[in-house]
């Protein structure tokens, strides 16, 4: 494993030999343990960035970039030791895991070492804005996917919600916002219930859904595998047949593959390969590098990921100071990603990007719409 | 006639303690040998060590012109050796009849099993009436009956016997005896390790003396049972 | 009463899996003395074997005894490559050594397979419900009450009436008065860990039928409840780990189903509470093992 990683690091330091410049990335994502599902695929898209804009020279055809890589392995501790030696590698710009947790843990020494550190994923709107200045994530909010699902909900004629959530992590209390924007639409929420992450059964709370008269027009859950298909399977069996919407968690090749239970399942995400779209594109080079057909938007969320990077050292005019950079990010707008425009200039740190909506229907993934949400029905981020 | 089993200079030790230190031992076909001695001279540990229980820490343990020193347990059974443990050991979750059925598991030969379970019921009637109890469930001198008969079911040629009447009421030890006199005539090879010294003396043909995990006195039975040697080791002077 | 029936038969089916899973452990441990926590790798194992079924589209039942089949290799395996060398070690040794495969395997599943969740195609009649005397029950839960079923009376069959299986009782019983007996220790643990395979087989297959997909870390939670389940029955004992397994699955069920609603974010701390108590009662356990401090080999 080391080997790979030193030849990796070798590969593009041999690149960077020809350039004058070089800019240096720390990554401190999970390449093993509970978030390597997540990070592992952005890390996968990531690379294919800088690898292409490395062989065209470099950011503006002289800066190349070096990626140090570290495992912290889905663990806390490791974070925060994975990110100290970053900071004393003394990289530009730091990329953190996928959940908001761990990532919390390293915002003060990022803070202090005046890094700019990126989420690879993380989509609670809370990372941000409690990690500081110099914390940025990479994904349309909780909260702004919520607002998504919830308003595209009630337009349908769906008023009344149950919510699924579960208190283990930031992202599994989505639907607590999902609650918010559909009372303030004037719907209503009639049942609510936690899980535990990896909860082996769901029947019972199926069943406690099956019991609820009149039957609620929505079931709603940020909950992701396994829970999601082990719940969505006890559900349909117990009966239940309301609309089930779900968030990005869930955009993965399982809830393709459910069959008659998957269908139907409506839920929010990053981006969608329409016809002549950038993300169709990226899913062209991504084939090309690997050989293989990404399975799951995270892959061009990674490319996103490195193309905010570039836009942000070409608006600080060629300057790899981590402050330059930025006070730059800060700044952005509109930066062409792979799966969305992608502004930073008058957020908090969680980038304001196209949410797509997406239904499962005869198994394949087909898209409902990309609407805007509405600014004022956006609920304020916060801890749960 | 050479001997069945022979140990030499056999010694046993449990990480630092030397339980048995260099002991020599010889039995022929067909003999009883008592083997005595206060507690914690190394007699069960001496059998122990024969069947692979206890570790040889040197020595040679030769049966039948064969060295099994170094032979792990299961392998003896099917070389017609085997122990009867002290403190009985059945198996108190398995039936009876399991348990007995357990005691000829080498035993490939279904007519000879055949022949072990009958030996067995005849030599023990009360075994053949609870074959379907579970072997917790015995009193303890069914039990050691079933542990006796456990061990016969593999048709031993030399039987071990560690203990046999220990906690049992007298009436049930005379049972216990007047079956080793019985096997004795069937042409089993034993050791018999007893604290009963008079009654072991007065079926076993030699006997060894043992203290503190050496041989002290081995001869005939009369001789031991006359002499002062075995009350010297029982009470510790040498 | 009907939704407490309905939550008494999802308890029911939940439980068979727990049992099953606990047995699992319950037969290494009884012999070896040894709790293998990966054991749940070797559902993992048979879950990848079901989902590359699917991809090859090899008729399910097949899958199935291909899944179950991985499974017992696979704990052959580990024993002879893994537990043989460290047998006789120490509890603390073999724990340690267990945990390490475990990481290994999860270490092999992200890097040789993918670290993502993989989806495994199941028949759409698994998803299925039938309405029986009224109680709607998944089609995947009655095959898990059926297997539950049939795979403790083999494992009842098995275990009193086969040689092999009397032999295991009293290797688990006293170790080394079975070896004196003439039965071998390596074909009584390898015994027990095929069987340990077999069972961890079967709840894969019931495990995965209910989430659909496999990921490097699928067996963490089934080893977990297992061992609670274990310990709740009494260590050792089989039919305490199906006893364990049961009364974990009620605790679960019945909390999540009948605990007032301020109170479910507790859920599982009070299950466990519960466990305890039950445990601080019963310190062996529901149905201890009579020889627990039987010598282990």
């Amino acid at each position: 494993m080391k080997k790979i990683l030193l030849s990796t690091v070798l590969a593009f330091a041999m690149v960077t030999t020809a350039s004058a410049e070089t800019l240096k990335i720390g990554l401190a994502t999970a390449q093993s343990g509970g978030l390597a599902p997540y990070d592992v695929p952005v890390v996968t898209g990531l690379k294919i960035a800088v690898e292409e804009l490395n062989a065209a020279g470099g950011i503006m055809g002289k800066i190349n970039i070096e990626l140090i890589e570290k495992d912290m392995r889905s663990d806390v501790a490791q974070t925060i030791i994975a990110v100290q030696e970053l900071v004393d590698a003394e990289v530009s710009v730091i990329v953190l895991p996928c959940d908001a947790d761990p990532s919390l843990a390293v915002t003060g020494i990022v803070d202090e070492a005046k890094i700019p550190a990126i989420s690879t994923c993380a989509s609670s709107p809370t990372l941000p804005l409690i990690g500081g200045d110099f914390v940025f994530a990479n994904f349309p909010g909780d909260n702004v996917q919520a607002t998504v699902s919830a308003s595209w909900a009630y337009e349908q004629g769906y008023k009344s919600a149950f919510i699924l959530y579960s208190p283990d992590t930031q992202y599994t209390t989505l639907p607590l916002y999902f609650a918010d924007v559909i009372k303030a639409l004037g719907g209503s929420v009639v049942g609510t219930e936690t899980y535990s992450l990896g909860q082996p059964d769901f029947s019972s709370i199926a069943t406690k859904i099956a019991a609820i008269s009149p039957q609620p027009d929505i079931v709603m859950t940020s909950a992701y595998e396994p829970d999601f298909p082990s719940f969505l399977k006890a559900l349909r069996a117990a009966g239940v047949t309301s609309q089930v919407i779900g968030s990005d968690g869930i955009d993965s090749p399982t809830t393709f593959s459910l069959g008659k239970v998957g269908e139907n399942v409506v839920f929010t995400t990053a981006g969608h390969a329409t016809k002549g779209s950038e993300l169709e594109k990226f899913n062209a080079l991504f084939k090309q590098k690997t050989g293989k057909d990404s399975d799951t938007v995270f892959n061009a969320v990674g490319y996103d990921l490195i193309k905010v990077i570039e836009a942000a050292v070409i608006s600080a005019g060629g300057s790899t100071d981590s402050q330059a950079i930025r006070d730059a990010i800060a700044e952005l707008e509109n930066v062409q990603g792979a799966t969305s425009l992608i502004t930073y200039k008058g957020t908090t740190g969680m980038p304001v990007r196209q949410v797509s909506i997406i239904r499962v229907k005869d198994g394949e993934r087909e898209l409902v719409g990309q609407p805007a949400p509405v600014a004022d029905l956006i609920p304020a981020p916060r801890m749960q | 006639m050479t001997s069945l089993i022979e140990l030499k200079s056999v010694s046993v030790s449990y990480d630092a303690v030397n339980a048995v230190r260099g002991i020599d031992l010889s039995i022929k076909d067909g003999e009883i040998v008592a083997l005595l001695g206060a507690n914690g001279a190394g007699k069960s540990s001496t059998l122990n060590a024969i069947v692979g229980l206890a570790p040889v820490s040197a020595g040679k343990i030769i049966f039948d012109g064969t060295d099994i020193t170094d032979f792990s347990s299961e392998t003896l059974a099917p070389l017609g050796l085997t122990l009867s443990p002290e403190g009985r050991r059945v198996f108190a979750t398995l039936s009876v009849e399991d348990n007995l059925m357990l005691g000829a598991y080498s035993v490939k030969d279904k007519a000879q099993i055949k022949a072990a379970y009958e030996r067995v019921y005849e030599l023990f009637p009360i075994l053949f009436e609870r074959k379907q109890q579970y072997g917790g469930t015995l009193s303890g001198g069914q039990q050691q009956m079933l542990a006796l008969g456990r061990a016969l079911m593999c048709s031993p040629r030399l039987l071990l016997l560690d203990e046999p009447s220990l906690g049992l009421a007298p009436i049930i030890v005379e049972q216990i005896f007047e079956l080793i006199a019985l096997l004795r005539q069937q042409g089993v090879t034993i050791i018999l390790v007893e604290q009963n010294v008079s009654m072991a003396l007065n079926i076993a043909d030699r006997g060894y003396v043992m203290a503190s995990g050496k041989i002290v006195a081995h001869g005939d039975a009369a001789s031991l049972s006359d002499s002062t040697t075995l009350e010297n080791a029982y009470l510790g002077a040498e | 009463m009907d939704l407490f029936l309905q939550q008494s038969a999802n308890a029911v089916a939940l439980g068979g899996i727990y049992a099953l899973l606990a047995l699992g452990l319950a037969v290494v441990f009884s012999i070896m003395g040894l709790i293998n926590f990966a054991h749940g790798e070797l559902m993992t194992i048979s879950g990848y074997v079901l989902m590359y079924c699917g991809i090859a589209a090899v008729p399910f039942p097949l899958a199935v005894i291909l899944a179950i089949g991985a499974a017992i290799l696979a704990a052959i395996a580990m024993e002879r490559i893994a537990f043989r060398p460290v047998r006789g070690s120490s509890g603390a040794t073999l724990l340690v050594t267990s945990f390490a495969i475990a990481m290994i395997l999860q270490m092999l599943f992200q890097n040789l397979i993918s670290a993502r969740s993989q989806p495994v195609l199941l028949p759409a009649i698994l998803s299925e419900s039938v309405t029986i005397f009224g109680l709607i029950i998944g089609v995947n839960k009655i095959a898990a009450i059926i297997s539950t079923i049939v795979m403790l009376i083999f494992l009842d069959w098995f275990m009193t009436k086969q040689k092999t299986g009397i032999a295991m009782r009293a290797a688990a019983e006293d170790f080394s008065i079975a070896r004196l007996m003439g039965i071998h220790a390596n074909t009584v643990i390898a015994g027990a860990f095929a069987l340990s395979g077999l069972l961890a087989g079967v709840a894969a297959v019931l495990w995965v039928s209910q989430r659909a997909s496999v990921d490097p870390l699928m067996g963490f939670t089934p080893v977990l409840k297992a061992f609670i389940a274990a310990i709740l029955g009494g260590l050792g004992s089989l039919k305490g780990a199906v006893a364990g397994g049961f009364l974990l699955a009620f605790i679960e069920v019945y909390l999540s189903a009948f605990l007032p609603h301020g109170m479910q974010e507790f859920r599982e701390p009070i299950g466990l509470a519960i466990v305890v108590l039950v445990l601080l009662f019963r310190p062996n356990g529901l149905l201890p093992a009579k020889t627990l401090a039987a010598e282990k080999v």
